[in-house]
C-alpha cells in the first residue's frame, strides 16, 4: 500500500515535468517535442543534484519498463491502413532493411574504431593505430 | 452500464493481456525475443477485428494508456543518469557513433523510398524510424506526418533491427560490448534494448543511454532535416 502510494507520487511528479516541458515548448514556440524537453529537465534536475535519484527511481523505471504498453494501442490503429500498407509495404520494408544494414555498419564500426586504441594497447600491438 | 464503457474495458483487457502474453513468449523463446511489440500489435488487431470492435471503439482505451506516454518519455532520463559512468567512459565513441549512425540511417531510408517514389506521408514516417515511439509521435505531429503509420514503422524497425543487428555485427566483426549496445539502442529502440540487455550489462546500459540520446538528437534534427530532404 505504501509502495503504491510512493509510486503514484513519483509518477505524478513525472506527469508534472512532462506538462512543464509542453508548457515551456509552447511558450517559447520551440520546434522540440514537449516530452523531450521534459526529459532534459529531469536530466538537469538529477545531474545538478537538486533531485536525488532515489526519490524518482522506482516510478521512472516502472514506466520505462512498460513504455511499449502505452504506445502499442497507437500502432493498433494500423488496422485502418490496409490499403496504404498493401501499396507501399514492400518499398517500406526495403527502405527499413537497407537503411538498418548501413546504419548498423556505420554506428558499430565507427564506435568500435574510436574505442579501439585502449584495447589494442592492452593487447600489446606493435604498431598501434594512432589515426583516430 | 453504457456499452461504450464495456467496449473500453474489453479493449483495455485485450491490450494488457496480449502485451503480457507476448512478453512472456519473448522470455520463453529466444527466437521471439525481438518480436513482442510486433506480436502484441498484430494479436490485438486480430482479436479486435474478430470481435467486431472497430477502430472508434478502441480509441478510449488508447487514450487511457497513451496518457502515460509523456511521463514515460520523461522517465528515460533515469537510465541515462543511472548509467552516466558508462557514458563518461565511452563519451567519444558513443556520441560520434550515434550521430553518424542516426544521420546515415535517415539519409539511406529516405533515398531508398524516394527512389521508389514513395509518397510524402510514407517518407516522413520512414525518416522517423529510429526514434523511440513517444518521441516519434510528437515529431510526426510537428511534421504533419501520420502518427499511426509512424508508430508502426518504428515498431517494425525495432523488431528488424534487434534481429538483424547481432547477426550483422558478428559478420562485420563488431565485438566490442559498448559498440554493440550502442548500435542496438540507437537503431532498434526498446526492442534493441531488450536484446542488448540479454547480451550483457554494459550492452544494456549503453543501449538505454543511446535510445534516449538518439531521441533527443533526432528531435532537434528531424524538424530541420526532413523537410529539406523530402
Amino acid at each position: 500500500m505504501k509502495n503504491m502510494a510512493m509510486l503514484s507520487v513519483q509518477i505524478l511528479f513525472l506527469v508534472l515535468i512532462n506538462k512543464l516541458g509542453y508548457f515551456v515548448a509552447g511558450l517559447l514556440s520551440l520546434p522540440i517535442p514537449g516530452n523531450v524537453l521534459g526529459m532534459l529537465f529531469l536530466l538537469v534536475l538529477l545531474w545538478s543534484g537538486v533531485l536525488p535519484l532515489r526519490l524518482i527511481e522506482k516510478g521512472s523505471l516502472l514506466l520505462v519498463r512498460h513504455l511499449a504498453l502505452f504506445f502499442i494501442p497507437i500502432a493498433v490503429g494500423l488496422m485502418n491502413f490496409g490499403d496504404l500498407l498493401l501499396e507501399n509495404g514492400l518499398v517500406m520494408l526495403l527502405a527499413l532493411v537497407v537503411s538498418l544494414v548501413v546504419g548498423i555498419c556505420v554506428t558499430g564500426l565507427v564506435a568500435q574504431r574510436l574505442a579501439k586504441p585502449k584495447r589494442e594497447e592492452s593487447h600489446g600491438t606493435e604498431f598501434p593505430d594512432h589515426a583516430v | 452500464m453504457e456499452p461504450s464503457f464495456l467496449i473500453t474495458l474489453y479493449s483495455l483487457g485485450i491490450t494488457i493481456t496480449m502485451y503480457a502474453f507476448s512478453r512472456m513468449l519473448a522470455k520463453e523463446y529466444v527466437l521471439l525475443r525481438a518480436t513482442p511489440l510486433f506480436v502484441s500489435t498484430a494479436l490485438i488487431i486480430l482479436i479486435l477485428a474478430l470481435g467486431g470492435v472497430r477502430e472508434e471503439g478502441y480509441s478510449q482505451a488508447r487514450e487511457i494508456l497513451a496518457f502515460l506516454l509523456g511521463p514515460a518519455t520523461v522517465a528515460l532520463a533515469v537510465p541515462i543518469y543511472k548509467n552516466r559512468q558508462h557514458l563518461y567512459d565511452h563519451a567519444v565513441p558513443v556520441v560520434v557513433g550515434l550521430l553518424m549512425g542516426s544521420v546515415t540511417t535517415i539519409l539511406v531510408t529516405v533515398a531508398v523510398a524516394k527512389f521508389f517514389q514513395a509518397t510524402q506521408v510514407v517518407l516522413l514516417s520512414l525518416g522517423l524510424q529510429s526514434v523511440t515511439v513517444p518521441v516519434a509521435l510528437e515529431l510526426a505531429h510537428l511534421l504533419k506526418a501520420s502518427a499511426t503509420l509512424t508508430a508502426g514503422v518504428v515498431i517494425v524497425t525495432g523488431m528488424l533491427g534487434a534481429m538483424l543487428a547481432p547477426w550483422l555485427m558478428n559478420r562485420i566483426g563488431v565485438h566490442h560490448p559498448m559498440s554493440r549496445g550502442l548500435v542496438l539502442g540507437t537503431l532498434a529502440q526498446e526492442q534493441g534494448m531488450v536484446q542488448a540487455a540479454a547480451e550483457g550489462e554494459l550492452q544494456g546500459a549503453i543501449a538505454g543511454i543511446a535510445m534516449g540520446m538518439a531521441a533527443v538528437f533526432i528531435a532537434f534534427l528531424a524538424p530541420v532535416l526532413l523537410p529539406v530532404l523530402i
